[in-house]
């Protein structure tokens, strides 16, 4: 038997997304971007690097600041046959624009019968990293009980590319949702054109003793924990989501089923929060569980180092409640 | 006395840079303010240029590859003749400036 | 669209909306009563490659776009031979096909989703514009400000329409607006604006296709305000708050008696015509309903059907 090695070249997380609006642009006139600071500028982390030289003011529109009328223009343009990318720079902002977001996107589909759809790409950079409390929030829970939307959140540079390809691609809007620490880090990305299928987690460290399902960020966080943990002889398995919404079932439940135990890991809040979610869900179909769920203090994210390390989960806190939490449940 | 030529401090969460392109080959000789190399990092293409004066010895990382920051980038010395070590780890860092292009 | 056509179509509004009324099962509506000579006279601009977005006020819109009386009544009983399969309702009701993309019934909600609209004409060069209809009470959203400084920045060709009804649910139009002027909060964004009398249907007309034209040359976005009246308090299951002398007056100002009255004076119609219009659009009303009443609620199961 032969394997054949798929050329991949190594990306900024930026240029992941970069290369994935490229390409979708140079293969479909209806793609165009708009949001603040995309046109010359690239982008507030030079994610749309290069877009505005290749494609020119009409179809890289820089916008003032208005969220709501970014989000309500770019869905109508996309219900009028179009598909817009709307970059909300801060994921904090979208809360400006969730009245056209919910009220008219997510339920376009349902309540025209299907003789409308809003194909949108909602482009947004989640997480703290010294920036203070009202531009540090990770509210990707808060969306994932819209009927109608599509939550993705990739954490690698590949998954960036991948998913943002498969996002142009469907039919209603699809929220994209991205992080301040991902963009300085770098990764493989295949050369060849690809997607990665919404609704499909991945596990990304196999284990055996505890599954420990999370997302963009803390996949990092994650990974650090579970290297710590297993120099104590604790084996984790680590399930990066990718699709918060719909979320990929089958593959946790099966993982959970193996391992026994769930550590839920997100750096926004427990209440209400993803891990919230996928512990309901994952005990609908596997019984009762022994489940544990880690996420920032219940607290606003101030810019001050000192507490906003606090608040926000690391690889120590992480394997300290992972190994207190599979302990308590007599592993 | 050989140097070592690292990836500078330049920003606080840059964890690894692209080597765009090296400026003079092995064995140029480089003064004060010579540009030696371009680095990209997630946030912007940078000029690294020499601190000291001295001679380019040794490419460890080559145009378009990856290099994480402590990690060296190549050599360097006073003299043009003197013995490169084994390992470049127990070198002392060459002395540079740093430019955002 | 000839005068008669225009009295016509009012009628059939007020005909329609009457006949919905008086059902039982009416539902939540809000009425155009007094308000028709701003839809029919604003659709009388508005050819087959525009698109018409409204708020929740929606029925007079629909019918004078030229929706199906009987598909409109199916959606607002909420069968499923309206166009939205009953889902809608007078809401949300969605006929682009038929150059009615949409009600919604977020106040000021649709008015960016317009441009939206508008954004995707002007970037493929297809023709025709977009037309927003939106009440005074969402002149103090901010979804109206954004949209006409984006619209006025990008030269959008789209259609800003007040209907001024002078009163939003119990709140006059002065105590909810400083700006003396609703047409002045256009001309802030540098944006053409007129103020017509919205109780004259062609008078509605004549501004509308003036500012229509504009913006089909490409001057981008214009600005109609339609000052009217409502005669019906803000919603069926809303108070009244006006004074019973308040609204004879604003009664004696009704859209349909006058263009009737011109019409008369100026002999192109006789009263027997009239009398024979008035039998048309009841007996047209009375198949719309029976076509409505013949229709099949959706099944339960459609909950769950193109929801993503």
């Amino acid at each position: 038997m032969s394997f054949e090695r798929s050329a991949t070249q190594r990306l900024f997380y930026r240029e992941a997304i970069a290369r994935a609006l490229r390409e979708k642009m140079a293969a479909d006139p209806s793609v165009f971007v708009m949001g603040q600071d995309v046109g010359a500028f690239g982008g507030a982390y030079l994610e749309f690097d290069g877009l505005f030289a290749a494609f020119g003011p009409a179809r890289v529109r820089d916008t003032p600041v208005a969220e709501a009328a970014m989000i309500g223009i770019a869905l109508g343009a996309g219900a009028a046959g179009l598909r817009p990318v709307v970059s909300i720079t801060y994921m904090d902002f979208i809360m400006l624009g969730l009245d056209p977001l919910v009220n008219y996107g997510a339920k376009l589909r349902y309540k025209t019968a299907g003789r409308l759809t809003a194909p949108l790409l909602l482009k947004t950079t989640a997480g703290a990293k010294g920036q203070g409390v009202a531009h540090s929030q990770c509210i990707e829970a808060w969306l994932m009980g819209v009927p109608g939307l599509k939550l993705v959140a990739p954490a690698t540079p590949d998954d960036a590319y991948g998913l943002m390809i498969a996002a142009l691609e469907e039919p209603g809007p699809v929220v994209f949702i991205d992080h301040k620490k991902l963009f300085p880090g770098a990764g493989e990305v295949a050369v060849a054109p690809h997607r990665t299928p919404l609704g499909k987690a991945r596990i990304i460290r196999p284990g055996t003793d505890v599954t420990i399902t999370t997302h963009s960020y803390m996949t990092r966080v994650a990974l650090d924990a579970a290297a710590l943990l297993q120099i104590q002889g604790l084996s984790c398995e680590v399930i990066d989501l990718r699709t918060l919404l719909p979320l990929d079932l089958d593959l946790i439940a099966a993982s959970v089923a193996r391992t026994g135990a769930l550590v839920t890991l997100e750096e926004g809040q427990l209440t209400c929060g993803v891990g919230a979610e996928v512990a309901a869900q994952v005990q609908r179909v596997l019984g009762p569980l022994k489940v544990h769920r880690i996420g920032a203090l219940a607290a606003p994210v101030s810019s001050n180092p000192v507490l906003e390390r606090a608040c926000i989960p690391d690889a120590a806190r992480v394997a300290a409640e992972v190994e207190f939490a599979t302990r308590r449940s007599g592993r | 006395m050989i140097y070592k030529l690292e990836v500078p401090e330049l920003a606080e969460d840059v964890q690894e840079v692209r080597v765009l392109e090296w400026h003079g080959n092995v064995g140029t000789m480089f003064e004060v303010g010579d540009m030696i190399v371009e680095l990209e990092t997630h946030k912007a293409i940078v000029e690294i240029r020499a601190g000291q004066p001295g001679f380019f010895r040794k490419i460890e990382v080559p145009a378009g590859e990856w290099c994480k920051t402590g990690v060296p980038l190549g050599l360097c010395s006073d003299a043009a003749d003197e013995a490169l070590p084994a390992e470049a780890g127990g070198a002392v860092n060459m002395l540079v400036r740093f430019e955002i292009a | 669209m000839t005068r008669i056509a225009i009295l016509r179509r009012m009628k059939l509004i007020r005909a329609f909306e009457a006949a919905l009324a008086a059902r039982r099962d009416h539902g939540f509506q809000l009425l155009s009563t007094g308000e028709e000579a701003v839809a029919v006279g604003l659709c009388a601009a508005l050819g087959t490659d525009d698109q018409l977005l409204t708020g929740g006020r929606s029925i007079g819109f629909a019918l004078a776009r030229g929706l199906d009386p009987g598909c409109v009544m199916a959606e607002l009983l909420g069968k499923v031979a309206g166009p939205n399969r009953g889902r809608a309702g007078r809401g949300h009701l969605s006929w682009p096909e038929a150059g009615f993309f949409g009600a919604h019934a977020v106040v000021g909600g649709n008015i960016s989703v317009a441009a939206g609209v508008a954004l995707a004409r002007l970037m493929t060069g297809a023709p025709g514009i977009a037309a927003v209809v939106f009440g005074d009470g969402a002149c103090g959203a901010g979804s109206l400000h954004e949209t006409l400084n984006i619209a006025a920045l990008w030269r959008l060709p789209l259609l800003f329409v007040c209907n001024n009804n002078q009163i939003s649910v119990s709140t006059p139009r002065g105590a909810a607006l400083a700006a003396a002027s609703i047409a002045d909060l256009a001309r802030a964004h540098g944006i053409p604006a007129q103020t017509v009398d919205g109780m004259d249907a062609e008078a509605v007309a004549a501004a509308a296709s003036h500012a229509a034209e504009a913006v089909r040359q490409g001057e981008g976005p214009a600005f109609i305000e339609c000052v009217s009246h409502r005669f019906a308090p803000h919603s069926t299951a809303a108070r009244e708050t006006r004074t019973a002398a308040q609204l004879q007056d604003i009664r004696s100002r009704c859209p349909i008696d006058a263009l009737a009255r011109a019409l008369l004076a100026s002999a192109e119609v006789g009263k027997s015509a009239l009398e024979r219009m008035d039998d048309d659009v009841a007996d047209q009303v009375r198949r719309a309903m029976g076509f409505a009443e013949a229709s099949p609620y959706p099944d339960a199961a459609e909950a769950l059907a193109d929801v993503v």
